[in-house]
């Protein structure tokens, strides 16, 4: 039986496109088709994926431009029928600007760059992309400078209320407090889904943790995404 | 004066941030002053405007309107305000 294929959508300033196509063809066993910002189809619909980078040199604001591509309009569309999709930092970004997820994502608190290995909680187990991981706090690195989660107290409160927030920075051991907030995130998160939980943001780069040990939790990340194909 | 430049339509537009949205850069440029030894500064806050030029005046408010919430601005952590220049 031929492989089945994810679409990557590329845009201008995007540069985790390669490394989020090395880890989804090693660990889904899927092809990849990167599609260009500027295409107004996209062939492959069973799963979508945004990576990181600067789109559009994050330009007016992270994310704001690439909301206007062609591809994204597609994305949009295409979100309304249920295909699972997921944006990984600048994606998450994007996919915030295009009202797809809820919130915004600001300058980091103390407005620094932050670079490092995050430990993660996954707060929702029962969502598409996360039922299979196998452990309830992952290791995954953070690269960003926009990474505030931001939305209102009321949002917020639906957010948890809903089950909405996937991801949280946490110690080690799963402990959520202000001292493992890279970033002054809103109650320390990390990555939300939609309501009708077929949309996934997160910063963390899950695509950055397959390369060192098969211990690595990009790889069950990946792995576990395999069933929704 | 010519003719054609006192016909210039253009708008601004103002982008800020909401109230109690945490900027840092403005607390970073606020800090600095202080160093400086200003003793009054109470608060600053940081924002941006667009100056557009239009072509017609047709539909012009209701289209800036538009631009200024679907793009320019981001109505979840800005607010934004046109005015005629």
């Amino acid at each position: 039986m031929p492989k089945k294929v994810v679409s990557i959508v590329v845009f201008p300033g995007s540069n985790c496109d390669r490394d989020l196509d090395i880890a989804v063809q090693k660990y889904m066993n899927v092809n990849t088709e990167l599609v260009w910002h500027d295409d107004s189809s996209i062939k492959n619909q069973e799963m979508i994926f945004i990576p990181g980078g600067f789109s559009f040199g994050d330009y007016l604001r992270s994310g704001a431009l690439a909301t206007k591509s062609p591809a994204m309009k597609e994305v949009i569309r295409l979100s309304k029928r249920g295909v699972p999709i997921i944006g990984i930092c600048n994606g998450f970004q994007i996919l915030t600007e295009c009202k797809l997820l809820d919130g915004a994502l600001i300058d980091n608190y103390k407005r620094l760059f932050v670079c490092k290995e995050n430990f993660v909680k996954i707060e929702n187990k029962n969502t598409l992309f996360t039922q299979n991981i196998n452990k309830n706090v992952v290791q995954f690195p953070i690269a960003h400078a926009q990474g505030r989660f931001y939305t209102s107290e009321d949002n917020l409160k639906r957010l948890e209320d809903n089950n909405q927030i996937v991801f949280k920075y946490s110690s080690r051991d799963g402990k959520i407090d202000k001292s493992q907030n890279p970033n002054g995130s809103m109650n320390n998160i990390a990555g939300i889904i939609n309501k009708n939980k077929n949309i996934l943001g997160l910063m963390p780069h899950p695509e950055r943790a397959v390369n060192f040990s098969e211990d690595n939790d990009g790889i069950s990340f990946f792995r576990g995404l395999q069933n929704l194909l | 004066m010519n003719l054609r430049k006192l016909l210039k339509m253009i708008y601004r537009v103002y982008i800020n941030f909401k109230k109690g949205i945490l900027d840092p850069e403005a607390e970073a440029i606020k800090r600095t002053i202080d160093s400086m030894g200003y003793k009054t500064i109470k608060k600053i806050s940081k924002g941006k405007f667009f100056d557009i030029e239009i072509s017609s005046s047709k539909n012009t408010l209701g289209d800036l309107e538009k631009i200024s919430s679907d793009l320019l601005s981001n109505p979840i952590i800005e607010n934004f305000k046109i005015i005629k220049k």
